[in-house]
This record gives C-alpha cells, sequence and structure tokens, in this order.
C-alpha cells in the first residue's frame, strides 16, 4: 500500500471498500437490463419501433367515368366533404358527453341544410364494419362552410374530423339509372369476395351494386395508391420508403346514345300515361283497369347486338345513392307497392311475349317442314280462319281456342297470319306439331331457344332474367314442386298451343324479345347484347379495350325462311293496297314516312295470369328499320296497358319517327341547361324582344 | 517501489514549485471523463439534428462542445488551487450556492416541467442545484474532516442540519431527483467520515419512513407520483411518464446488441422519446450503439469510479478523501438513476447523465467535481 493513505485506519479501508462495492454493485442492474432488454428482447422491441414509426398510407383513387357512345360523360365524379369520428379519441369520452357530442353534431350538420338526425349518427358510429382505431365516416356530403365551422370550434368536437372524398355525379339527373346502376359501402359478403381482387378495397370503400357500376367494377375501381412513410412522433413524414402511386380508374364508354335514351324513356313515360287515360272498360268477369304502372323499351343494333337505349318504367334517381342512400328512401325503392323503381325491367322483367312470339312459331313451322312443300301447307297455302280453333279429338283441359275478339279473318297465308295476328292459324300448327307424327310437339321450343329464349341474353349487366319456355318436362317440374297451381302435371295439346302464341307458361324478357327479332331481321345472327362499347384510360383517353360483337350463333335462317316472315310482318304497319287491308299496327304508323324509312313490326298482347285478380293486357310491340337492312331493333312492353297496336305501337313509332327523320333531340345535362338560361337572361339584358321569342322556344322544344 | 520513491521524494522537493503537482495529473481519468463528454456531445447531436439533411440543426451540438470547452478550462482551474486552500473558500461558494437556491424560488426562476429550478439567460439557463452539489460536498467534507473519522450522535446532527438545507431548497423547487442525489452524496460522505453503523441504520429506517410520510401526505401531485412509479407497469399507466419510459425502452431494445449505428435510429429521428437529449439520452446510446455501445460508456463510468475512490485511498488526508468519495458518489447515483429511469427499472425523476446529457450546468458542475478529485490526485503526496 502506498503511502498516501497512511493516515486511514484500517476500519476506514473497510469503509471505502463498501463504498467501491456498492458502486460496483450498480452495474449488475444496468448491465443486466441492458442485456434483456437488447438481446433478449430485440425482435420485439425492433417491431414496436417498426410499429411506432412507419406508417402505411392508402391514397384513394378516383373511379373511372361512365360515357354514352358519343363520350357524354354520364356517371362522373365530383369532391364531398366527409363528417368522420375517430373512434380512438371517444373511446375515453364518457357516453354521456358522447350523446352530447352527437347531438351537438347532428344540430349543427342539420343546421347547414343536411337534415341529419341524432341516431342516424350514432347507428354509423356503432357499425361494426370499422375497427376500435378506425375514423368513422357519419356524414357525407357536408357544405364548404360547416367544415370550416367544425375545424374552428374543434374543441367543441373532439375527435371530429373531415375529409374530402369523392362520390358519383349525374349530370343528367336519372337519365339511364337502371343501366348505370349505383355504388354503395361494400356489404359484408362482399368484402369476403373483393379480398382476392387485385385492388385492394378498404372497410369504407364503395362498390358497384347494380348496373354498369357492378358489371363493369373491375375496370372502373382505381388502384388505390399506398405509401410505406416513416414518420416520427407528431406524424410528420421523415421519408417514404415505398410508394405505389394511386391510379384512376378506368372509363367505360357505352353503346347508349343518350338523346336516343332519353327519347325513349320519354316515350315510354309518355306511352305509359297515355294507356293509363284509357276508360275502364267492363267485362263479363269484371273490372278491368288500365293501371299502366309499369314498362320496359329496348333498342338494340341488330346489326352488331349493340344496346343503343334501354329504359325501364318507374325509375329512380341514382342521386339518392350518393353518401349512402337513407332506409326509408330504399324502402320505397324496392316497395312492390311503388312497381319495384329499382328493378331493370328491360332485363329483368319477365313478361309472355304474346303474339310477338308468332315468328319464331312460323319459323319452327318451316325449320321442320310443317310449312312447305312437304308440310300440311304451302308457305303460300291459305288457311281459313274463322276465328276458333277446336282441338281435334281433345283429351282434356280447354279444347276451344279463339282469335281476340272471336275475329275471323277468312283466308290467310303465312304472311297474312302474321300480318293480322291470327290465332287461329297458328293454332293449327301448334296442334299439327302436337297431333302429327313425324313432329316433333316441342318444335317451337326448340325454335324459341334457338332465337335465345329460356336463357339469358348474356348482356353485359348483372341479374338478367332469363324467361321460360315451358316443355313437358319443365311442366312436370313445376307440379311436382307446386301441385296446387296447376290442374294437372301432364303437357295438354292447349298447352302446346298456348306456346305458339307466346301465351301460357311462355316468358321473356324485352331484351330477349328484341335479341331474337334481331336474329330474325339481321340474317340470323344471335349476338349477346353489348352495352359497353370500350374501355378508355381516364388521362389520355386511349382505347384500353375494345369489346367486339359477340356472336351467340348463326341461325340457320334461308331466304326462304325470312323473306315470307319479314313479308308478312312488314305488313304489320301498313296498308296493304294488293289486298286491300291493314296491319295490326297500322293504326299507329298512319303517316309514318314509309318510303324514306321502310319499317316493320309485330304487335303482341299477353294476358298476364294472376290468382284471383282481373288485370288489363300487356301491351307489346316490337319494330325495326330501316328495311331491307335494319339498323334499328325496339321493343316495348306496357304493363297493364291493353292492346299491342293501340297502346305500345305508338310509343316505337313516335322514337322511330324521330329517328328516321334525324330529329333526336339533344338532351343536355343540368349543366347545360342551366349555361344555356343564363346566356339567354344574359342576351333578354341586351335585347329585351329576343327574350320571349327564345325562351318561348325552348319550352315548346321542352314540352 | 523504487520508481514510485523517486517520484515522492521529487514532490516533496521543498523548493515548493506550484507547477510540480500537474506531473501528477490523473490522465485516465481526464481521458475517460472526455470521452464521455464526446460521445455525450455525438448523441445530443444525434437526439438534435433534425430531419433535414440539407439543414441538421447543430445548435445542440455547438453550445455542448461550447460547455465542454468551459468544462475543461474550468476543470483546470480548480484542479490548480490546492484543494487546502480553497477550502477557505468554501462556506462563501456554499452559502452563494444557498442564497441562489433561494432566488431561484421567487419569480426569478423559471419553471420547466413542473420544476422550477433554473435562471435564464437568453438562451442559456442556469441550475444552481446543479453547482450546489459540489460546493455541498466540500462543504460537507470540509466539516466532517475535522472528527478524524469517528461522528458522535451531535456531530452527526450537526452534519445533518447541514443536509437539510439544500435538500430542503430543492424539494421546495419539488425536485425530487436532485435532492435524491444530495441524500446520496451525504450518506456515501457519512458512511466514510466514520458515522457509526447503528446511527447509519437508524438514519436509513428514519429516511425511508419520512419518504412514506411524504408520499401519504398528498404535497406530492398526481403526476410526480406517476414518474415515480410508472416504471413498475409501464403498460397500463397511460401517463406521459409511461410513455416516455416505454418508448426509452423501445428505442434501447430495437438498437440490438450493436445498434442501428450513428444518426439512424429511428426512433431517435422520430423524437419518440422526450428529453432524448437531455435526462433519457441513454436511449439514443441505446438505439444507435447496441448493447456494445452502451457497455463502453457504463465502462468509462466505471473508470472514473474507479480512478475517484482510487484517489479517495490515496489522498494525504480526510480531506480528501472525503471530496473524492463524495465526487464519486454524486457520479455513480446519477450515472445508476439516470441509466436506470431509461431503462425502465428506476423511476422517473429528471436527472441527467454526468458528462454525457446536455446541459451547461451538468457538465460544468461535473468538471468542478473532477477537478477536485484531479487537485486531490494531484496532490497526493504531498505532506499535510
Amino acid at each position: 500500500m502506498s503511502v498516501a493513505s497512511k493516515y486511514l485506519p484500517q476500519s476506514h479501508r473497510l469503509r471505502l471498500a463498501v463504498l467501491a462495492a456498492v458502486a460496483i454493485s450498480l452495474f449488475v442492474p444496468l448491465i443486466a437490463r441492458l442485456w434483456y432488454l437488447q438481446v433478449i428482447k430485440e425482435t420485439a422491441f425492433v417491431e414496436r419501433a417498426a410499429d411506432n414509426t412507419t406508417e402505411t398510407i392508402i391514397e384513394l383513387a378516383p373511379r373511372g367515368r361512365i360515357l354514352d357512345a358519343k363520350g357524354r360523360v354520364l356517371v362522373d365524379n365530383r369532391a364531398s366533404i366527409l363528417v368522420t369520428i375517430d373512434k380512438e379519441e371517444m373511446a375515453s369520452v364518457a357516453s354521456d358527453d358522447l350523446q352530447e357530442l352527437f347531438f351537438d353534431l347532428a344540430t349543427e350538420i342539420s343546421r347547414s341544410g343536411n337534415l341529419t338526425k341524432v341516431p342516424q349518427i350514432e347507428a354509423a358510429y356503432r357499425s361494426n364494419r370499422y375497427g376500435p382505431f378506425a375514423e368513422v365516416p357519419v356524414v357525407q356530403d357536408i357544405s364548404e362552410e360547416l367544415q370550416i365551422y367544425l375545424a374552428e370550434y374543434s374543441y367543441r368536437f373532439p375527435g371530429v374530423k373531415t375529409t374530402v372524398t369523392t362520390v358519383r355525379d349525374y349530370p343528367y339527373g336519372s337519365l339511364a339509372a337502371h343501366i348505370l346502376g349505383y355504388v354503395g359501402l361494400l356489404s359484408e359478403d362482399e368484402m369476403s369476395s373483393v379480398a382476392l381482387k387485385q385492388k385492394t378495397y378498404l372497410a369504407n370503400d364503395e362498390i358497384g351494386k347494380s348496373g354498369i357500376e357492378l358489371f363493369y367494377e373491375d375496370a372502373l375501381r382505381g388502384t388505390p395508391g399506398r405509401k410505406v412513410v416513416t414518420v416520427d412522433k407528431f406524424n410528420n413524414i421523415l421519408e417514404i420508403n415505398e410508394e405505389i402511386p394511386a391510379k384512376a380508374g378506368s372509363d367505360v364508354q357505352l353503346t347508349i346514345d343518350i338523346d336516343l335514351q332519353a327519347l325513349a324513356e320519354q316515350e315510354l313515360a309518355r306511352g305509359l300515361a297515355l294507356a293509363k287515360q284509357q276508360p275502364t272498360k267492363f267485362e263479363e268477369e269484371g273490372v278491368v283497369i288500365f293501371n299502366a304502372p309499369a314498362g320496359a323499351m329496348v333498342v338494340m343494333d341488330p346489326r352488331d347486338g349493340s344496346i343503343l337505349a334501354m329504359a325501364s318504367h318507374p325509375t329512380f334517381d341514382p342521386e339518392l345513392f350518393v353518401s349512402g342512400i337513407s332506409q326509408d328512401d330504399f324502402d320505397e325503392l324496392t316497395d312492390p307497392g311503388n312497381f319495384l323503381p329499382l328493378l331493370n325491367r328491360a332485363i329483368q322483367g319477365t313478361y309472355p311475349p304474346g303474339s310477338t312470339f308468332k315468328p319464331f312459331t312460323a319459323y319452327a313451322a318451316l325449320d321442320t317442314g310443317l310449312i312447305g312443300s312437304r308440310g300440311i301447307l304451302g308457305i303460300n297455302d291459305l288457311f281459313y280462319d274463322e276465328g276458333v280453333f277446336l282441338i281435334p279429338n281433345c283429351e282434356g283441359g280447354t279444347c276451344r281456342f279463339q282469335n281476340a275478339g272471336e275475329a275471323a279473318y277468312g283466308d290467310v297465308d303465312l304472311r297474312l297470319a302474321l300480318t293480322y295476328s291470327s290465332d287461329v292459324y297458328f293454332y293449327n300448327l301448334a296442334a299439327s306439331f302436337d297431333i302429327l307424327p313425324g313432329f316433333d310437339l316441342e318444335s317451337v321450343q326448340v325454335a324459341a331457344t334457338s332465337f335465345g329464349y329460356g336463357s339469358r341474353t348474356g348482356v353485359t349487366l348483372a341479374s338478367e332474367g332469363s324467361g321460360r319456355i315451358p316443355t313437358p318436362a319443365s311442366r312436370r317440374e313445376a307440379y311436382r314442386e307446386n301441385p296446387e297451381a296447376f290442374l294437372t302435371g301432364s303437357w295438354l295439346t292447349g298447352d302446346t298451343l298456348n306456346t305458339s302464341i307466346g301465351q301460357g307458361d311462355v316468358l321473356a324478357t324485352p331484351l330477349q324479345i328484341v335479341n331474337s327479332y334481331s336474329a330474325l331481321v339481321n340474317g340470323g345472327t344471335l349476338f349477346a347484347p353489348n352495352l359497353g362499347d370500350r374501355i378508355l384510360n381516364p388521362i389520355t383517353g386511349e382505347t384500353e379495350v375494345e369489346f367486339a360483337p359477340r356472336v351467340l350463333k348463326e341461325i340457320y335462317l334461308p331466304d326462304s325462311f325470312s323473306d315470307p316472315i319479314l313479308e308478312g310482318l312488314a305488313g304489320v304497319t301498313t296498308w296493304r293496297s294488293d289486298i286491300g287491308t291493314e296491319g295490326t299496327a297500322y293504326g299507329a304508323f298512319k303517316d309514318f314516312p314509309h318510303d324514306l324509312w321502310p319499317v316493320s313490326g309485330k304487335t303482341g298482347t299477353s294476358e298476364k295470369q294472376v290468382e284471383n285478380a282481373l288485370i288489363a293486357d300487356y301491351g307489346l310491340f316490337v319494330a325495326w328499320g330501316p328495311n331491307p337492312e335494319p339498323e334499328y331493333v325496339a321493343a316495348v312492353v306496357l304493363e297493364e296497358s291493353g292492346f299491342g297496336g293501340q297502346v305500345a305501337a305508338p310509343v316505337i313509332r313516335r322514337l322511330f319517327e324521330r329517328v328516321a327523320t334525324d330529329n333526336v333531340p339533344s338532351y343536355l345535362s343540368q349543366a347545360e341547361k342551366d349555361k344555356l338560361a343564363k346566356e339567354l337572361v344574359t342576351r333578354s339584358a341586351l335585347n329585351p324582344e329576343i327574350e320571349t321569342e327564345e325562351i318561348q322556344n325552348q319550352e315548346r322544344s321542352e314540352s | 517501489m523504487k520508481f514510485t520513491k523517486t517520484r515522492k521524494n521529487f514532490n516533496l522537493n521543498p523548493t515548493g514549485d506550484p507547477w510540480s503537482p500537474w506531473l501528477h495529473v490523473d490522465i485516465a481519468l481526464v481521458l475517460s471523463t472526455i470521452s464521455l463528454s464526446v460521445i455525450g456531445a455525438f448523441m445530443v447531436y444525434s437526439a438534435t439534428r433534425g430531419n433535414d439533411p440539407e439543414i441538421y440543426d447543430k445548435s445542440y451540438l455547438n453550445r455542448q462542445l461550447l460547455f465542454l470547452g468551459v468544462g475543461v478550462v474550468v476543470m483546470a482551474v480548480v484542479a490548480y488551487f490546492p484543494y487546502r486552500r480553497i477550502r477557505d473558500w468554501v462556506p462563501a461558494f456554499f452559502w452563494a450556492g444557498m442564497f441562489l437556491l433561494l432566488l431561484v424560488l421567487t419569480p426569478l426562476g423559471v419553471e420547466r416541467n413542473g420544476t422550477k429550478a433554473w435562471f435564464e439567460f437568453g438562451s442559456f439557463q442556469l441550475q444552481p442545484s446543479e453547482l450546489c452539489k459540489i460546493a455541498y460536498i466540500f462543504m460537507l467534507a470540509n466539516y466532517l474532516e475535522r472528527f478524524n473519522g469517528r461522528l458522535n450522535i451531535r456531530q452527526l446532527g450537526n452534519a445533518l442540519l447541514l443536509a437539510v438545507m439544500p435538500i430542503g431548497l430543492i424539494l421546495l423547487e419539488t425536485d425530487v431527483g436532485t435532492a435524491l442525489v444530495f441524500i446520496a452524496i451525504t450518506m456515501g460522505m457519512l458512511l466514510i467520515a466514520g458515522a457509526q453503523t447503528k446511527h447509519i441504520f437508524i438514519l436509513t429506517v428514519v429516511g425511508v419512513l419520512l419518504a412514506a410520510l411524504v408520499w401519504s401526505s398528498g404535497a406530492l401531485q398526481d403526476y410526480q407520483q406517476d414518474r415515480l412509479t410508472s416504471f413498475i407497469d409501464p403498460v397500463s399507466s397511460q401517463t406521459e411518464a409511461a410513455y416516455q419510459q416505454t418508448q426509452a425502452q423501445i428505442a434501447i431494445g430495437s438498437g440490438g446488441l450493436s445498434g442501428q449505428g450513428f444518426g439512424q435510429g429511428q426512433q431517435t429521428r422520430g423524437e419518440f422519446v422526450p428529453e432524448q437529449h437531455t435526462d433519457f439520452i441513454f436511449s439514443v446510446i441505446g438505439e444507435e450503439f447496441g448493447f456494445l455501445g452502451s457497455v463502453v460508456v457504463l465502462a468509462l463510468f466505471a473508470i472514473v469510479m474507479w480512478r475517484c475512490m482510487r484517489t479517495a485511498r490515496k489522498s494525504p488526508d480526510l480531506l480528501g478523501t472525503l471530496i473524492s468519495c463524495g465526487v464519486m458518489t454524486l457520479f455513480a447515483f446519477q450515472m445508476f438513476q439516470s441509466v436506470g429511469m431509461t431503462l425502465g427499472i428506476m423511476p422517473i425523476t429528471g436527472i441527467p447523465i454526468p458528462f454525457v446529457s446536455y446541459g451547461g450546468s451538468s457538465a460544468i458542475s461535473c468538471f468542478v467535481g473532477t477537478g477536485l478529485v484531479l487537485n486531490v490526485h494531484m496532490r497526493r503526496y504531498q505532506v499535510v
């Protein structure tokens, strides 16, 4: 030991040693703890640090637009301010305070003109689709003033935030609503199905629910961007580790022409309104009221199967679905009492096609040789229609069939039978299929099926109906499932007769009817109808995908088959000067510019059988032109409206007249109308005399 | 042995050359304290430079380097005057310190984080309690030395009276951490000064009881209690204190064995740990240099403490021993408390790590303490 510490007694050395020992012992827990944190628990802490410092930001991508054939925007996007509540921030708020907050929020939002109730906010907030840390959207589409207000008084609304989102915008209002469809929040079912899709979906994302929005969801949907960033404690972004930019959804261009679409919708509505004005009919069985509540119309280009217009009545305003439809509104739209406005009757409504079905029965007769040199009748052979048809050797069920009103048309060949719509002529054919050896009693069904009846056309819309072509087998099946609905499970000759004129159990959608006629008039090409024309790049406008016409099949349709049928149908809209008689739709097509735009058609009047109720007939009409190479085929169905020739044919006549004379009015969007009105006002201020004249003109054209 | 003897003779040179003690400077102590300070300055830079590589903020680094420079100069000055001469000035320093502790309680003092412990001059702050630590050590050593290593109850009482003054004033600042440092220093020095074992035992029991009494009396604010208890269960505790400790542990834990590298700590860069450049600077060390770097820093502290103890043992008189032990206790306790709190095994008391944490008062006070130990070490051969 050195000299220096000599002054220290032994006890002090011990005390120094004790102090040194204490000092050294301090390092033991420190190093042990360091080892524990940095070596044993390293992985867990590395993860927690990453949780702290990295954040994934999802950047939403706008949905693609929907354009018409001429590139006019039918569905656009617009910015909408969304109010959200941060659940994490709210977790610590007492429920009384929460109620108060909801009340204040509802009050402020309502005051700004967006009527909102507390339970509405609460239901949105409590919805279990969001996790405990989510920002829950509660009210959409608030005003900018309110956004500023909420930001200014944020201390009154803790956890309440606003963000700008994009929502659907409909420049043409409810035009083509059924085609376009609508979007809505992902349902739970959809959430699991979209998990497999390439484009990411979030819990509060919207998805196409119907129409084009649903069918072209994959194209329209934008690809959300993703940014993985390093953040500091205050969520400032320090660096971007990974960035996938958001990609806007593609635009979808439709085959629809909005001018024609608007005209179709207007004429359909007008047709129904006129049908409604018919006086109530008193018959033996009871009173028949022309309710004319609903209808549908489809216009198609028979050359390529593209749909030019598709209308369904009643319709709805897709704007209701923007930012979430209220339950009340949704109930209204799905109420049978309101005739199901959401239903797209053009593809989902199934109707007995009635006499519009006859050309296919005629085709069956020609195809099987029932009409022909070796059949029961030659094409030009006359058959005497006495207005009534009795089934030979009738075994049961109805045995006596008649024309509408027991009209006797006298001697008719195939052409005239179609022109007059002679039921008896076709009953005769049907009975022959049923009875004559060597003929298949299902010949009509076979022919109809080959023209697309009884199965979906494959139109580019979801939820299409398939209609029904009854056969003995399907009757047996139906009887087995529901014996009370039928007298017998066996197929009677009467059933074949009913089938031959599109009655009985035959059901078809307006689209199927149009599509079958399209094949009939284009030489036998059955298309799957297209509503989508192409997919466009949303930025450059370049075509990304072009949808070619989809040929389902080529039907065997030699001129020797189609000529007599089409000749017969050409007479429907005209006055047959050669024999001095008129077709069933002549009245409707009186003074139509036939020489300019030759048009043919077929009327149909079908009975919808409803138990214990007497309802008015369904009026149908199909027409096409200009002959001989038609560019338009149109079909219309008016529910509970009366005779097709009287109520349905005028609808198409008015449409075709505009088309024939190239006089389809331009349909203006709301913005265009506003602009026009403003211009008029400005000009009228300069020259008051113009004003009255122009405004009157505009009013006239609008009415 | 022979060599030592020669040196001894050289030191006993009656010519009394005032520069001769400088030949006995404890190089190890100087190097280890300066190393800690330099590491600390770099850690301060890492914790405060911000995230924009174009304009890294160097102001904290520059100021810390300034404090360091001033500290080293002050250390030299303190070492220059023989400590047995300085003792004449000690009461003046001590009472001046007490006056400043009183003054800081007046509106002249500035409150930060609930503690009223600073004077502010422009962008510089002075924390009188830091400077008082050294004055108190010297004052207490000065008083205890005269009893030649045995304290009776009265002398012990007097020593405690001396201790109560700064501790009481600092508690009035509500700076519990610094008060604890004073208590630790007092206990360490009383042990060396010869307090009887039974007295130390009784004192400990009375201290614990008093602490319990203060705790339950409600004199402490809720947040203060939180800070003291949150380390026990930081997960369930939702306080800022618990957040701070949790974040510090995430930073340290994610450093792993070898750390994420200088300037690369994610937690540090994101400024997730409040006070990461001052009291919680060990989180930066742990994150950026890992277990190995942390152990190196602790080893440097071990060297500092070893050199202080060595000086205490080699001191030519009890005064030198007491001063060295007091300074050693100061460093040891602050290091343990501050690192321990960052590691989550000690309560949050808000005291800096000696030499490493940002702060002028602390840096200067540490170097003054080191200067005193050097002073003793340099003069260990001079006969009293």
